[in-house]
């Protein structure tokens, strides 16, 4: 993915460090008001359910610590990535049963297409990485996540 | 890329094609991950000639970002390597509206 383009999915502002609430749909909440605030959903409520839609068919707690709930929807006009994470960790039914520390919250436009299916898994890619879980565990401010995310991804 | 991945003697591996349209994310890929972790074998799975990640892993699936109609080589080694395979492969060859909402 080149730089330009994750520029503008995950901005300084969808990065936030301020613990989320410790359950799973509660957290999912949480990170889509992030979206919400930083203008990027048109309909909050079409895009919950969507996400939560997409967590019924099976759990985005992809193990190693990390949580991806994503969707496509109509609610976003261009694709959007919010990150938090959790100190002690969020029950995501993971298959692994680790509790998810890093969390992301991927939305992008239902017209989407390839785009979707792109950025879930160069995100997992990069995160199949010790050193970049670490880093992200670890980052003190936005501006240092957002740079190890642009790294990670390109 | 490939020679990371060291192939032993006893490994078997079979090219299979991803039937559900969607690809292996959501209901087919937690089935095939949940599959995998059934089997003593070592599993691995990756696109043709490139490195494969641990079939174990729900993240390392979805790193793969498999779309309907690309084909996958699946690689095993371990006593229960070839029913391990045969499993394997029948989630792959299921389209997706036949999987159920376990």
């Amino acid at each position: 993915m080149d730089e330009t383009t994750i520029d503008q999915v995950i901005t300084e502002d969808l990065i936030v460090l301020e613990e989320p609430p410790a359950n799973k749909e509660d957290a999912i909440e949480y990170m889509l008001d992030i979206a919400v605030e930083a203008g990027r959903v048109t309909d909050r409520e079409t895009a919950l359910e969507a996400v939560l839609e997409r967590e019924e068919q099976s759990t985005t707690g992809v193990g190693k610590g990390i949580g991806i709930p994503h969707a496509k929807t109509d609610a976003v006009t261009e694709p959007t990535v919010v990150f938090t994470r959790s100190t002690e960790g969020i029950d995501f039914d993971s298959m692994d049963d680790q509790p998810a520390k890093l969390l992301f919250l991927l939305l992008v436009p239902a017209e989407g297409g390839e785009e979707h299916l792109g950025i879930l898994s160069s995100l997992s890619r990069a995160l199949m990485h010790d050193e970049v879980r670490e880093d992200l565990l670890t980052a003190d401010s936005s501006a240092t996540v957002k740079s190890i995310i642009v790294d990670a991804l390109t | 890329m490939n020679e990371a991945h060291a192939t032993t003697p006893q490994m078997i591996q079979r090219t299979v094609t991803v039937v559900p349209e969607e690809g292996l994310h959501a209901r087919p890929a937690s089935a095939f991950v949940e599959a995998a972790n059934e089997y003593e074998a070592d599993l691995q799975i990756g696109p043709p000639e490139e490195d494969p990640v641990d079939a174990r892993s729900m993240l390392g699936v979805t790193s793969l970002g498999a779309k309907g109609g690309d084909d996958l080589v699946i690689y095993a080694d371990g006593e229960d390597a070839e029913a391990a395979l045969d499993a394997l492969e029948e989630i792959l060859s299921t389209p997706e509206d036949e999987f159920d909402d376990e």
